[in-house]
């Protein structure tokens, strides 16, 4: 039946690209998280290394992930809000709380962790010295009790943040699947796919990062943390191929449901493909799974960075497919609704990206980053000691 | 037993003047460009079989509202009359509820900065007044009343007239009734859109 809309009202869309980042951000701080504490938390030794490098960049970019938010505030200045009326049928009022407790459990593990170094480190005039004096707060004990207790309190801590960073980013599942209005975030599905392609990205982005400090800190890539990233590399499989079919799941249910869905899944063939079809699934998970089933490519160190790479970039499409996306078939009138970038958006985006990648940088050249259990490069007035 | 307000828009006799979407402009100083209230306007089928069909849109005021719900600092509030209202003050302007909403009745005020929709003109009412809408509605297609009056003009027409509501199935109990409403008015015509159908 042809029918002619002779006047109908424009709609806007107003969750737009700082929205979709902050869902990243949180999904890539919660997956390196998760992916680190297999060391500390489930005692697979080898994992025990990089773990100092995750949680410094599960911290940073939790840290940097709500003021994407603050910035999208129509009133930020009432943000304090958020705390003082709490509405406990709204997803968005549990994550307040989830945003707070979760760095906080973060920031005390990472200090449990990182004491014995500081102790190690305290003496000097320098900037360094200084610093970790400060972050001692007079906790110097190096007695074997002490050492246990770090150990301990870190195992404890740890433990708190893996349900902590599961919560963190699957009530941003719930943000979205709890909308009814929208067919294309209305399904039990959204909290499970959020989590599992944060830890796709968060492996992707922990690959890389841990190369760089690797390669700053310690001039080279030593041979067991090639190994390990191989290891790395073969979880990302497994997690690819998790994220994978959920998406097929989650597609084909869609396409079964209403008609409101069915005309979203169409959508996401159609007027989405390039993006939907190409970045998210095309390039950012069946080529890196293709990589990566590889044995040889895992070991081979360009081969997973672009592998890392290419699912970074595909989950980033993947947030903004989902929440742009899902506001694009209109709930009332007769046309889609289209979505530009505003400056102001795109700026704050960039901006808090380099802010990021900036004190990240900077915690990673300050604070001690040896590893746990690597064998420990000895100064040479150390070996003489050891020699007399 | 207390009041419950709703809304009934007769489309027999709506004659699509736009007046309502005016006045609600005027009334309630509603900036350019956003809309509390607006009629939307369509025409089926092909010569010489065709039939023009009006749908005025508004808040629902929901028995149980998405918009209340996902409302992150409790700034959207039910009076005991059914009324959906905001508290500008406590608005943070997250845009969650208009997000949430189904039938995009939410919009930010570029002016006040905060979430802003129909309020069956709350200050109206209580001055004993009807809604600007429903006051200025040339032909009588607008009634406003109490539910739970068996006396209201609401009830009547309730009680003996077929109606139809926006999107039953999102479980918002919505409380604009429509008589003699099309279907391809009442919601969006998706495939057609998106250009799935067959």
């Amino acid at each position: 039946m042809t029918t002619v809309h002779l006047f109908d009202t424009n709609h806007q869309i107003y969750w737009g690209l700082l929205i979709a980042v902050y869902f990243y951000y949180t999904g890539m701080s919660a997956g390196s998280f998760i992916l680190t504490s297999l060391g500390t938390v489930f005692g697979i030794e080898k994992y025990k290394k990089v773990s100092k490098v995750g949680v410094l960049m599960a911290i940073v970019l939790l840290a940097f992930a709500p003021l994407h938010l603050l910035f999208d505030l129509e009133q930020p200045g009432r943000a304090l809000n958020l705390f003082l009326h709490v509405n406990p049928t709204s997803a968005m009022s549990w994550g307040v709380y989830l945003l707070v407790l979760y760095p906080v459990c973060l920031l005390i593990y990472a200090w449990f962790m990182f004491r014995q170094d500081f102790v190690n480190n305290m003496n000097g005039t320098g900037f360094k010295a200084g610093l970790y004096r400060f972050l001692l707060f007079g906790k110097t004990d190096m007695s074997t009790a002490a050492k246990e207790n770090d150990t301990k309190k870190a195992k404890f801590f740890g433990t708190l943040g893996v349900p902590l960073a599961l919560a963190v980013h699957g009530y941003t599942g719930f943000i979205l699947g709890n909308v009814q209005a929208r067919a294309i975030w209305h399904t039990p599905l959204m909290p499970i796919i959020f989590l599992m392609s944060a830890m796709v990205s968060g492996t992707g982005l922990f690959i890389i990062v841990l190369m760089l400090v690797e390669k700053f800190k310690f001039g080279k890539l030593d041979a067991d943390i090639k190994s390990l990233i191989a290891d790395i590399a073969n979880l990302m499989k497994w997690f690819i191929v998790i994220d994978g079919a959920l998406m097929i799941i989650y597609f084909i249910v869609l396409w079964y449901s209403s008609e409101a869905g069915y005309a979203a899944a169409y959508y996401l063939l159609h007027g989405d493909a390039w993006s939907f079809l190409g970045l998210e699934n095309g390039l950012g998970m069946l080529l890196p799974l293709l990589i990566l089933l590889s044995k040889n490519a895992r070991q081979s160190i360009p081969a997973v960075v672009v592998a890392s790479l290419l699912t970074i970039i595909g989950v980033l499409a993947m947030r903004i497919n989902l929440v742009i996306g899902g506001q694009e078939l209109p709930l009332t009138g007769s046309k889609t609704l289209e979505y530009a970038v505003s400056g102001h958006d795109l700026t704050i985006v960039i901006g808090l990206a380099l802010a990021t990648t900036v004190v990240l940088s900077f915690l990673y050249a300050v604070l001690p980053m040896n590893r746990p259990g690597a064998v420990v490069k000895l100064t040479s007035q150390a070996v003489k000691e050891v020699a007399q | 037993m207390g009041k419950r307000y709703a809304m009934v828009i007769d489309l027999r006799k709506c004659v699509g003047c736009h007046a309502c979407q005016v006045a609600c402009k005027s009334e309630n100083n509603v900036p350019l460009g956003v809309f509390r209230n607006w009629v939307d306007e369509l025409e089926t089928g092909k010569f010489p079989n065709v039939s023009r069909h009006r749908l005025p849109r508004l808040c629902n005021h929901s028995e149980n509202p998405s918009c209340l719900n996902v409302c992150p600092v409790k700034a959207t509030y039910q009076l005991e009359d059914g009324t959906v209202l905001i508290d500008y003050d406590r608005c943070i302007g997250c845009k969650y509820c208009i997000a949430a909403c189904p039938y995009d009745a939410r919009f930010i005020n570029p002016v006040r900065k905060t979430a802003e929709k129909c309020t069956y003109c709350h200050e109206r009412l209580e001055a004993g007044l009807q809604p600007a809408c429903v006051n200025t509605c040339i032909s009588g297609a607008r009634v406003f009343g109490d539910l739970n009056d068996p006396t209201s003009e609401v009830f009547k027409l309730l009680a003996t007239q077929p109606v139809n509501v926006s999107k039953p199935e999102t479980n918002n109990r919505p409380q604009t009734y429509y008589i003699g409403a099309d279907q391809k008015a009442l919601r969006p015509n998706l495939l057609d859109i998106v250009g799935g159908e067959k």
